[in-house]
């Protein structure tokens, strides 16, 4: 077996944690029952390191890929999200052999040393793994770009890409895909699954409505006959209008919105700061473990004054957590326009 | 203005109801749920964020022996909602029937200048200022009952005592050095 490659399984190997480990090598199709058996798990790591290289040698194997944990676990590391654009007339027909043969052809024409392998999930999301490597050598495994991509949907999700790989993905994306243009869609995430539901609305969406319980009594919880809430109705109406703009239940996991402002300051109090022609340049950056819920609770405790201002509600309306808000002409009404960068 | 107003309605028999004021609307949940277990008399809770309290509640709404208004220091707009509310109470009340209660005193983002200004407060209006845990049961527990003793009387269910006399030995009283800057 290629010393490299011994390497780059040694080195993987160590990558995972070791109470992950057995269940991975039993994802990993490649080794039979009877050498899974042969590992003993209690041995040291580099001990099972040196067994499992050994079991790779009688074989020949020559790409191991351990993506399974990463498909797994899809929320290692940040995720962006990209849109195609002006989608041609076949754009929608595109399915999975057609969109592999073309992706493979295209991108392998734009650079010549690049792996890659592209896979079907169950949840109808195409991975595909793409491990670059230059005219001079060879693809670099231990850093590859994860791309996953929604068939029929204009939406991508990438991760670890630099800056010189982007054009030659985004060209080859584009080809394969049948549209003409991907441009950011400025959402990203820690977790794969947030960001995907977020843009693709997947969580429980409330709608307006006029009468928002039929039954009175279904909403009776009472804890004790004797406790009564003064406020109970301005109370609901608050849940009701942040649920309006959040949605119910459980919230797709962002970490963060930042908001960049070139407004012009505005505050009767700062003279000096007012009078400057050019506008103020800040960023705003709200962060928490789950940023959607903890913007809902605001809005529904109170905190966040409803209806909630559409600032914060183009979050999940619009899919996106980085704005840019410049001022656009005269009058309050347009103020405020998240356009994108 | 709907002001609050504490003998507009008749007492019930050997009840007592208390009004809990707390902008978060957390500790209060927790206080009323140990409140209501009181045995020897019948406790009713009333719950609210703030005040004007929604006139629709008037007809329904007993008589108010006390007022408690829940002000969490590590908060500003705690502080706020609470001075801002008292405006809606008719004098009456301040005759022995409003105490404040104040949570994370021991807090270390709490500043001194906010705790300060709450004994300010209260010493001003002639009321109680209860320090009060909100974390653990025993905490819960501790500030009901000393809750319940002031509801008491003023329900004016304890022989003897009355609301105003009690206020007299247990309202806030300033030291003398609180606007000197503290060593810490």
């Amino acid at each position: 077996m290629d010393n490299t490659v011994k390497r780059l399984l040694e080195r993987l190997v160590r990558r995972i944690p070791s109470r992950m480990l057995k269940t991975t090598l039993d994802k990993w199709s490649r080794l039979t029952a009877t050498q899974r058996q042969s590992i003993d798990y209690t041995e040291s790591k580099w001990a099972l390191t040196e067994k499992l290289l050994a079991i790779c040698e009688v074989f020949m194997l020559v790409s191991p890929w351990f993506h399974t944990d990463v498909i797994e676990n899809p929320n290692l590391g940040m995720w962006y999200a990209f849109q195609l654009m002006d989608p041609q007339d076949d754009a929608h027909s595109v399915e999975l052999t057609q969109f592999k043969e073309q992706f493979k052809s295209h991108l392998s024409e734009l650079i010549r040393h690049v792996s890659i392998k592209i896979k079907k999930h169950t949840d109808e999301a195409v991975w595909i793994r793409i491990a670059w490597g230059d005219t001079f050598s060879r693809p670099n495994h231990l850093k590859p770009t994860y791309v996953v991509h929604y068939l029929q949907t204009p939406y991508v999700f990438l991760s670890s890409l630099t800056s010189k790989q982007k054009p030659l993905l985004s060209q080859a994306l584009v080809l394969s895909t049948r549209y003409q243009a991907i441009k950011d869609a400025n959402l990203s995430g820690r977790k794969l699954t947030a960001i995907r539901d977020l843009l693709m609305k997947q969580y429980l969406q409330v709608f307006p409505t006029k009468f928002p319980s039929p039954l009175a009594e279904r909403n009776r919880v009472v804890s004790n006959l004797h406790i009564e809430k003064e406020q109970a109705g301005s109370a609901a109406n608050r849940h009701q209008m942040a649920c309006e703009a959040f949605g119910d239940g459980l919230l797709p996991q962002l970490q963060s919105a930042v908001y960049k402002l070139e407004t012009k300051f505005r505050d009767h109090t700062n003279k000096t700061m007012t009078e400057r022609d050019e506008a103020f340049r800040c960023v705003v950056k709200f962060a928490s473990t789950n940023l959607l819920e903890s913007l809902r609770h605001s809005a529904s405790s109170g905190v966040a004054s409803t209806p909630v201002t559409p600032l914060l509600s183009s979050v999940p309306l619009k899919g996106k957590n980085y704005f840019v808000i410049t001022d656009n002409g005269p009058g309050p009404s347009s103020q405020m326009k998240p356009s994108q960068k | 203005m709907s002001l609050l107003k504490p003998f507009s309605k008749l007492p019930g028999l050997n009840t007592a109801n208390i009004l809990l004021v707390e902008s978060e609307e957390q500790f209060q949940q927790s206080l009323a749920d140990v409140l209501v277990e009181e045995t020897s008399v019948t406790v009713n809770v009333r719950l609210a964020k703030s005040l004007p309290l929604p006139m629709e509640n008037d007809e329904s709404r007993p008589r108010i022996d006390l007022v408690v208004f829940i002000i969490n220091l590590t908060s500003e707009l705690s502080f706020q909602s609470a001075e801002a509310s008292l405006k809606y109470l008719d004098p009456g009340y301040f005759l022995g029937k409003v105490c404040f209660m104040v949570t994370n005193a021991r807090n270390a983002s709490a500043p001194a200048e906010r705790l300060d200004a709450v004994r300010k407060l209260a010493a001003s209006l002639h009321c109680p200022l209860l320090f009060a845990e909100d974390q653990t049961p025993d905490g819960v527990a501790s500030a009901t009952e000393r809750l319940l003793t002031i509801l008491k009387v003023a329900a004016g269910l304890v022989p003897i005592a009355t609301a105003l006399y009690v206020s007299n030995l247990t309202r806030c009283t300033l030291p003398l050095d609180i606007d000197q800057p503290s060593f810490d």
